[in-house]
């Protein structure tokens, strides 16, 4: 990297060096003032809890629980989000008896139906699935709607000059104009799957990273505790991530900014 | 096809003749009144006929907001006029026919499409045989000057380069009736004179029959064999001007003094409140 890379995109630059200033200061207040580990513990601890948890393949197993749970989470909220949202958006009748449930439904905070289904599914990993399947669900369905009824008047002109049916537009033009609303909706829905997952957890679980913070939790190891948050963050960014690519290549013509979040 | 093939309709034994049934449409009586969203009733055609012969190339020119729009819609059946009839080839009209290519105003491409795709996208939508009309498409592509682009998406193409697309398209079905509204009007002045030049060469060869909608007076004389003008709204025929100028037409003959005079006589046509340019 030159020093005109650097005059021309600073932040490339700015971004390690806030994170390394950033974990500098910790470190250091951590030491000068003698904070103990169970109130605040310095990176380099929580580092090495993070690096003994990788090695040991505590931490692994915990997240493979947790990732399989929010990803079957997602799957089933995007295929009933994609269904549902469709048949919504496509008929009148279908719309004006349903919207108001959905409103409902998405008002209600979610994760606070998950104790409920803790007791009705049990400890395993079946309620996690479903609380993560909820609070995934809603984002795919607003966007699917929203997507499904943002097609411009020009494209639904050229199709009825043409007689198309009503399944021909939508095949031919208003539901790959909607992909990319559908995949703004998939991208907020796999974060908040593994929040889903995270939170059924904390109610009731055995296994998993919720439950491997509580774990930490009751044993005041604080560097663990952070360690997962850590593993966490590294997860959404990945999953995050995958679904840029996967967006990327199938709704190549759309640009970024050309889509709305939730 | 030997371009002479195709007489100014003028020249045409049968519309001498003036036989009803040897017009490609016809419209009687046209009136539009659009009822806007505060109520208001807006009246945007005002007992529009008009008949335009097969081959022959009407372009129809007025001031913005005249209600050419409205025409081309009602001419094409997206639009059911207020009261009037349209005919085409000797069918009443009800709604969109086979027979009608239309090029809108934007291009109007699916960008997750390739140029291919999208001009074959009536082929797809009329359930015609696609490996047929996938060698026509090719050769309207080439038509259009897009030889070799067919691979492409709408994003890598240039705003006169879609209007092309977008004119292959119209002509995939073979329809027997182009409408045009206004498909140039967002390209620069030099794009623009060559697209005309093209749609000129295109029409010749291909024997369409077509009404082009303009805001352009050059244009409207340039390419039509009839220039049908418009009042203001509501739109109502002010004056309908033969061309007699020989084809092809070259761009040199818009600065000839026949030209002018046909510009001239338009934009008195046109009135105080037409004048555009
Ligand atoms: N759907 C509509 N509802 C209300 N008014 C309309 C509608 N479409 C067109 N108009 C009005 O009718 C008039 C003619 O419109 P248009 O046919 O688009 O004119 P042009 O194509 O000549 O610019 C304009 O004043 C326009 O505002
Ligand atoms: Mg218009």
């Amino acid at each position: 990297m030159t020093l005109r890379d650097v005059r021309q995109r600073p932040h490339v630059v700015l971004i390690p060096l806030v994170f390394v200033a950033f974990v500098a200061a910790w470190e250091s207040i951590v030491r000068a003032w003698r904070i103990p580990d169970y109130l605040l513990p310095a990176p380099s601890a929580i580092a090495r809890a993070l690096g003994l948890g990788l090695t040991n393949r505590l931490y692994v197993e915990h997240a493979w629980v947790t990732v399989s749970e929010a990803l079957l989470g997602f799957l089933i909220a995007a295929a009933t989000g994609v269904v549902l949202g469709t048949v919504i958006a496509q008929f009148r009748l279908v719309e004006r008896t349903l919207y108001p449930y959905v409103v409902a439904f998405q008002t209600l905070p979610k994760i606070a139906v998950a104790p409920l289904l803790v007791v009705w599914l049990g400890f395993g990993v079946s309620s996690k699935i479903v609380i993560a399947a909820l609070v995934a669900f809603f984002p795919v369905l607003v966007n699917v709607i929203v997507g499904l009824k943002t097609v411009d008047a020009p494209k639904l002109d050229l199709m009825r000059s043409l007689s198309a049916t009503r399944w021909q537009t939508f095949r031919f033009v208003t539901f790959p104009n909607a992909l990319p609303f559908v995949f703004a909706g998939l991208d907020i829905a796999v974060v908040f799957s593994v929040l889903g997952a995270i939170v059924g957890e904390f109610v009731g679980s055995q296994r998993g990273l919720g439950n491997l913070i509580l774990q930490f939790n009751t044993a005041l190891d604080i560097a663990g505790m952070f360690a997962v948050l850590l593993l966490l963050a590294a997860l959404g960014v990945a999953l995050h991530l995958i679904m840029q690519a996967i967006q990327r290549r199938v709704i190549f013509w759309a640009q970024p900014d050309h889509v709305i979040g939730a | 096809m030997p371009a002479s093939r195709v007489l100014p309709y003028y020249e045409r034994p049968a519309i001498r003749g003036g036989q009803e049934d040897a017009l490609l449409i016809t419209a009687a009586g046209l009136n539009q009144t659009y009822v806007s969203q505060d109520r208001s009733v807006v009246p945007a055609l005002a007992d529009v006929s008009l008949a335009v012969a097969p081959g022959e190339f009407v372009t129809i020119v007025g001031p913005s907001g005249c209600g050419k729009t409205t025409l081309l819609r009602i001419l094409g059946g997206l639009l059911r006029p207020t009261s009037g009839t349209v005919h085409l080839l000797g069918r009443a009209v009800t709604g969109p026919s086979r027979n009608v290519g239309i090029v809108f105003q934007d291009p109007v491409l699916l960008p997750w499409r390739t140029v291919l795709d999208n001009v074959l996208l009536p082929v797809q939508v009329l359930r015609l045989d696609r490996q047929t009309y996938r060698a026509r498409a090719l050769d309207l592509l080439g038509l259009v000057g897009l030889k070799g682009f067919e691979g492409k998406y709408p994003h890598e193409l240039s705003g006169g380069m879609r209007q092309r697309v977008s004119l292959a398209r119209a002509l995939v079905h073979d329809p027997a009736l182009l409408l045009m509204d206004e498909p140039f009007g967002a390209l620069d002045a030099m794009t623009r004179e060559a697209m005309n030049l093209e749609l000129q060469r295109i029409w010749r060869e291909s024997g369409k029959t077509v009404a082009f909608i303009t805001h352009s007076i050059s244009e409207a004389v340039f390419l039509g064999d009839r220039v049908v003008v418009m009042s203001p709204r509501p739109g109502r025929i002010a004056d309908v001007v033969t061309v007699e100028l020989g084809r092809p037409r070259d761009l040199d003959l818009m600065a000839s003094d026949a030209f002018g005079v046909y510009a001239r006589k338009i934009r008195q046509a046109l009135g105080p409140r037409g004048m555009l340019e």
